[in-house]
């Protein structure tokens, strides 16, 4: 069995407060139960269920994080954030890491690069809220 | 007759007409009549779940400060704005409790709106259609304007997300809901019920993740059908679009055999109040409900005298 040897410096714990900064939520209120991954919609979409992004960001393995498509594959439908029995605002997490993401000047979607028809036929509530989630 | 100042929300306006055309027509019928506020802006779509950005939050009390004004002009009012979208309802509810809590947020954003001479005081409450409907006119009296009782139509409730989600924003049991599926029964239609009622659409991810949102509706429409549902009828103008355009295009690769239409709620009510058929604006959906509502008399048929 072979070992990975985390680091925990400066750097993760400045990740993790920048999260919980933008969250406004105790990333150590999570025991890993695994209820928010279980309800989840888009479970088996994800390279990383939500709980595990959890973890990754409670030992503040910010490029992990960063390299799961978890984040922007979260729809925000806040099924997980009702059901946590420890009463976190879990879509407000990846929110967080989200924004994380997006106010490092880096852009999800780049509006000028979908097609003209794409932009004729979608309606603007779906517009609206995708750049809303997905543009800085 | 009570009037309600009404948002409309960007979508009502565009390929939701048929929404906001029936809505108005049963509110009147109902002696609750939706007015549409002036001068309103995008509400944002979705709320934001950041502790620390304020900016967008602007844009949701803007609307609320300006339905307050426009309140003072309505009849019998109460200090509330109703919406049909339910993304624009928790969009607007969120916030609305957000800045009642918080004072500190609240003068930041008055201080914003100041350009504008608006100001937000805190005393307006959001509510969704659907809530005066359940609390305020009742099913019975819903059920006294049936003309044309929607029989043979086995309709599956589809909530979505934002109907129930979250704490602060919902208008029913986030778990066991059932305002549509009464308001559904009162209109003489049989219900069917789906386990995934709230599973959510893949809503915005339409835009640049389409495959999520097809291998999601295709859960949600054989969920429903499996358990004999003909249609579908949802609160959400966002699901709508997914739900229906997603079949469509799923029934040309032929994934989906035998798509099934999906009506807002207020469409419903329109047909079993017998309003003119035209005000749905059947032509805006992908999945035309006509031949099945032709099919079960609902539509078409001369009145008899």
């Amino acid at each position: 069995m072979s070992y990975e040897y985390l680091k925990f410096g400066k750097e993760e714990k400045d990740f993790i407060a920048k999260i919980e900064e933008i969250s406004g939520q105790n990333i150590y209120s999570c025991y890993q139960c695994g209820k928010c991954s279980a309800g989840c919609a888009f479970s088996d979409k994800m390279d990383r269920t939500v709980s595990q992004l959890i973890h990754l960001i409670q030992i503040g393995q910010k490029e992990k994080v960063l390299k799961a498509n978890t984040q922007w594959v979260c729809s925000s439908c806040l099924t997980c954030s009702v059901r946590c029995p420890r009463e976190i605002d879990v879509a407000a997490l990846m929110e967080a890491v989200r924004e994380y993401c997006l106010r490092e000047d880096y852009e999800k979607v780049i509006i000028s690069e979908i097609s003209k028809e794409a932009l004729d036929k979608l309606p603007n509530i779906a517009l609206v809220s995708n750049f809303r989630k997905k543009t800085g | 007759m009570v009037q309600y100042s009404y948002f409309p929300g960007c979508n009502l306006k565009t390929n939701a007409k048929g929404f906001e055309e029936t809505a108005i027509a049963v509110s009147k019928k109902l002696d609750a009549e939706l007015v549409e506020m002036p001068n309103w802006n995008c509400c944002g779509t979705v709320h934001t779940l950041t502790s620390d950005n304020i900016m967008k939050r602007i844009a949701p009390i803007r609307v609320l400060s300006r339905s307050r004004k426009h309140i003072e002009t309505l009849e019998e009012s109460q200090n509330q704005i109703v919406t049909l979208c339910s993304m624009c309802n928790s969009t607007l509810k969120i916030v609305n409790n957000e800045v009642k809590k918080d004072q500190e947020i609240l003068d930041k954003i008055n201080y914003q709106l100041e350009e504008d001479e608006e100001t937000y005081e805190t005393d307006m409450e959001v509510k969704h259609f659907l809530e005066i409907l359940r609390d305020i006119i009742g099913y019975e009296k819903i059920s006294e304007k049936v003309v044309n009782p929607l029989e043979g139509l086995k309709i599956s409730p589809y909530y979505g997300c934002m109907l129930l989600h979250p704490e602060e924003a919902k208008i029913d049991d986030e778990e066991m809901p059932d305002v549509l599926e009464s308001l559904v029964e009162s209109l003489g239609a049989e219900l069917v019920m789906s386990p995934l009622f709230k599973f959510c659409c893949g809503s915005f991810h339409i835009v640049d993740q389409e495959d999520i949102v097809a291998s999601q509706v295709e859960k949600i429409v054989e969920a429903a059908k499996r358990r004999g549902a003909n249609a579908l009828v949802v609160a959400c103008p966002l699901c709508a679009y997914n739900i229906d355009q997603q079949q469509e295009a799923m029934a040309k690769n032929s994934v989906v055999k035998s798509p099934i239409p999906v009506f807002y709620f207020t469409q419903l009510m329109a047909i079993a109040m017998g309003e003119p058929v035209k005000i749905n604006h059947f032509n805006d959906h992908f999945i035309n409900p006509e031949p099945l509502l032709k099919e079960l008399g609902l539509i078409g048929r001369k009145k008899a005298k």
